[in-house]
């Protein structure tokens, strides 16, 4: 969970400068690859005490007015628009507060936030504070499901080991998943946190009718793919990607391959997948193939595991492979 | 005195996932001519034209109107361009009513593009990280940009917020039936970018999470397109009907406002969208409408997600605070109910060319309005962080 990125924009977004063509009823269209790019040296202004104060100093500050009393955190005015203007001064407040709603989660992030996903985002009134700071949430056990940070839920600010004078320097954790030792502390770092390890689920020995269960899923899941190949809609949620996926159940082991459009599954060992998935019942995911519930909210519920958080994407593009092929086929029969 | 102002013409193009045969100059010049031949009157009739368009770096130009300028021949015309978030729409179409009512301009065309799926993510190789990344530049610079603002997320606090204070509202189940109401409403709209996609409120239950607590089908689908609307002053107006053979619908009411962006103590009025409920007071007083269930007929609202449809009817005064699903539990916005809600299919279903939204949102009431007898109409946008900005316009007809 730290934060490495060392150029602005990362190398890896940046595409290669060529064109492609796309024929649509005969006719030659046009497609450049290209970038709308700026660079800055950013003013930070008045709101460099806070940044500083953050990052030197491990320590959160807020604005008071001078005539009101009111504390702004984040101290986003030097003067208060509630007070004709009146001088505001700053003031230290907590790193411990409530959250003042139940913040959301964010499952599919953009491209800038795929390897901090899932997370959660909302707004937290540290104590001294009349305002709420936008904040970044993350649970220390494992991936942030809907009920651990809710309205009120008391959150502790935790500093990365690496800071830069940024928003990104701080994120909040529940006080329940912290010591009392660690909630007292003040400048609290990630790395004093004990962060939960992903562990692969281990499932109990088959039983003849687990093996029935998976050979029959296996055979179900076979055909959808195959379906899905063939169909112009469902391959356009998987061009471009290539993934080897390593998928365990209780009755046994099989590969999934997508390859630009393609889509296989194979009852076959794989030595080095890009990515594990495991779930005790094949059913999970054959469900999910054919549009009878969505994979990615398996993941969530924990009824299947994936070995990388960043594979959120390509959980992602099964859900949208499987809502493709249906919606042809919807389509197919409108027409 | 202000002038009345009313609609003497309307077009939109369809609404895609991606235009790949047309760029955002032809997609405006296509719906100028179209909203030019519905009021039958040339382009040299017009007096000035108003840009609705959201976002800069979807178009990749910081000034994307300048081209179109000559491009729909209007030059040596006066030209503004309005760019309010999602509302920009709305907002636009509040800009050229000002100007007719002030009597600056007799004629004005209102003109919303949007391209947006032209940002495509070459590590996921797909457009929607991209859009949703674009989208994201528009979250608080120094304090939410960084920590992963999007348009989903800050919608989904003010939900989130909402359901804090009233747990019994927006249920799965209800908004699961709007969105596939909506699903089946679109049928009739060949403009839509999801016409053939009717979805059973399980399909929509079953749909993967996105931002928590919207599920896929309860979220718009950013597209392409372009949508106008042109306004004219009363004696203008009328001559133009008489000559089109289209009764004039009048703009009766406009309400904007904008929130503060920051949520505490004297700030946001946090769990509410008073943005919403702002514009429609101040557009209900201008068109004098007291009991607004009463007395509109059908509401085009702008729909970025199925929750925050239910909340704005509620803020908009159609059903009260705390009891946003007695929209569907009493039938007031099924079929057959006493409103119309989205015939077109919203933004859910339709589809979300930003700042063509709004104008097509317009084009569709107005439609509604001439081809159904309607008496009143609402049109309805929202934009920015939070639902910060909220703009309302009550259209009538003759």
């Amino acid at each position: 969970m730290t934060q490495g990125k060392e150029k602005v924009i990362p190398f890896e977004f940046i595409p290669d400068k060529e064109g492609r063509i796309t024929t649509i009823n005969g006719k030659d269209y046009l497609l450049m690859n290209d970038a709308f790019y700026t660079f800055f040296e950013r003013t930070m202004g008045e709101l460099s005490p806070f940044f500083l104060a953050i990052r030197d100093e491990k320590r959160m500050l807020g604005c008071k007015c001078t005539k009101c009393g009111i504390v702004r955190v984040p101290p986003f005015v030097t003067r208060c628009p509630d007070c004709n203007f009146a001088p505001t001064e700053l003031v230290e407040v907590e790193q411990v507060g409530k959250m003042l709603s139940t913040p959301p989660i964010t499952y599919f992030a953009n491209a800038l936030f795929l390897d901090k996903a899932p997370f959660g985002r909302g707004r937290v009134i540290l104590n001294g504070a009349d305002t709420a700071l936008s904040v970044m949430l993350y649970t220390t056990t494992g991936i942030l499901v809907p009920g651990i940070i809710k309205k009120d839920t008391e959150v502790k600010v935790i500093f990365r080991d690496k800071r830069v004078g940024e928003i990104t320097d701080i994120y909040c954790v529940p006080t329940a998943e912290l010591t009392p030792e660690q909630i007292a502390k003040k400048g609290l770092q990630e790395s004093e946190l004990n962060w939960e390890a992903p562990k692969e689920p281990e499932f109990p020995k088959a039983s003849d009718e687990d093996i029935a269960v998976y050979k029959q899923s296996l055979k179900e899941m076979q055909a959808l793919a195959a379906e899905m190949t063939r169909s112009k809609r469902a391959r356009k949620a998987i061009e471009g990607w290539k993934r080897d996926i390593a998928v365990k159940t209780k009755g046994g082991e099989f590969a999934m391959y997508i390859d630009d459009g393609d889509f296989r599954i194979e009852e076959k060992k794989l030595e080095s997948p890009d990515f594990v998935m495991a779930c005790e019942d094949p059913r999970t995911l054959l469900d999910g193939l054919m549009y009878k519930g969505a994979i990615t909210d398996s993941v969530i519920m924990k009824k299947l595991w994936i070995s990388e958080n960043m594979e959120f994407n390509t959980i992602f593009k099964l859900d949208r492979l499987a809502r493709f092929l249906a919606r042809e086929k919807k389509e197919q029969a409108a027409k | 005195m202000a002038r009345k102002v009313g609609i003497v013409g309307a077009a939109a193009t369809p609404f895609r996932g991606k235009w790949y045969e047309k760029s955002y100059y032809e997609l405006t010049q296509m719906a100028t001519r179209e909203a030019l031949k519905d009021a039958a009157i040339s382009v040299k009739d017009v007096d000035a034209v108003a840009y609705g368009i959201y976002n800069d770096i979807f178009e990749r130009t910081c000034i994307p109107e300048h081209p179109l300028q000559g491009v729909i021949g209007m030059h040596n015309k006066p030209g503004i361009r309005v760019t309010n978030g999602g509302a920009t729409g709305a907002y636009t179409m509040s800009a050229a009513h000002a100007y007719v009512a002030a009597e600056r301009y007799n004629v004005v065309l209102v003109l919303g593009v949007e391209k947006a799926t032209d940002c495509f993510d070459f590590t996921s190789m797909s457009a929607t990280p991209e859009v949703i990344k674009v989208i994201g530049w528009s979250g608080d610079s120094f304090f939410e940009q960084k920590i992963g603002w999007t348009a989903s997320d800050s919608y989904a606090e003010v939900v989130l917020a909402y359901m804090d204070e009233h747990p019994g509202d927006l249920k799965p189940e209800i908004t699961a039936q709007i969105s596939s109401q909506l699903s089946q409403q679109v049928k009739t709209n060949p403009y839509a970018q999801r016409q053939f996609d009717q979805v059973t409120p399980e399909e929509v239950m079953n749909s993967r999470y996105i931002v928590y607590p919207f599920k896929e089908l309860e979220i718009c689908v950013y597209g392409e397109g372009a949508a106008a609307v042109i306004v004219a002053e009363e004696e203008t107006a009328k001559a133009i009907s008489k000559n089109s053979g289209k009764p004039v619908v009048w703009i009766t009411g406009v309400g904007e406002a904008n929130e503060h962006s920051f949520a505490g103590k004297n700030q946001n009025h946090w769990g509410r969208i008073y943005s919403h409920h702002m514009a429609a007071q101040r557009a209900y007083q201008m068109a004098g409408i007291k009991n607004p269930l009463e007395e509109i007929d059908v509401v085009e609202l702008h729909d970025a997600f199925i929750h925050q449809l239910e909340i704005t009817m509620a803020e908009m005064g159609f059903v009260p605070l705390g009891r946003a699903d007695t929209l569907i539990e009493e039938g007031i916005m099924t079929p057959g109910g006493k409103l119309s809600v989205n015939p077109c299919g919203g933004l859910l279903y339709c589809g979300h060319a930003v700042g063509a939204s709004n104008i097509m949102s317009a084009w569709s009431c107005r439609n509604e309005i001439l081809n159904k007898g309607y008496r009143r109409g609402l049109v309805h946008g929202t934009g920015s962080t939070i639902c910060q900005y909220g703009a309302v316009l009550i259209l009538e007809h003759e």
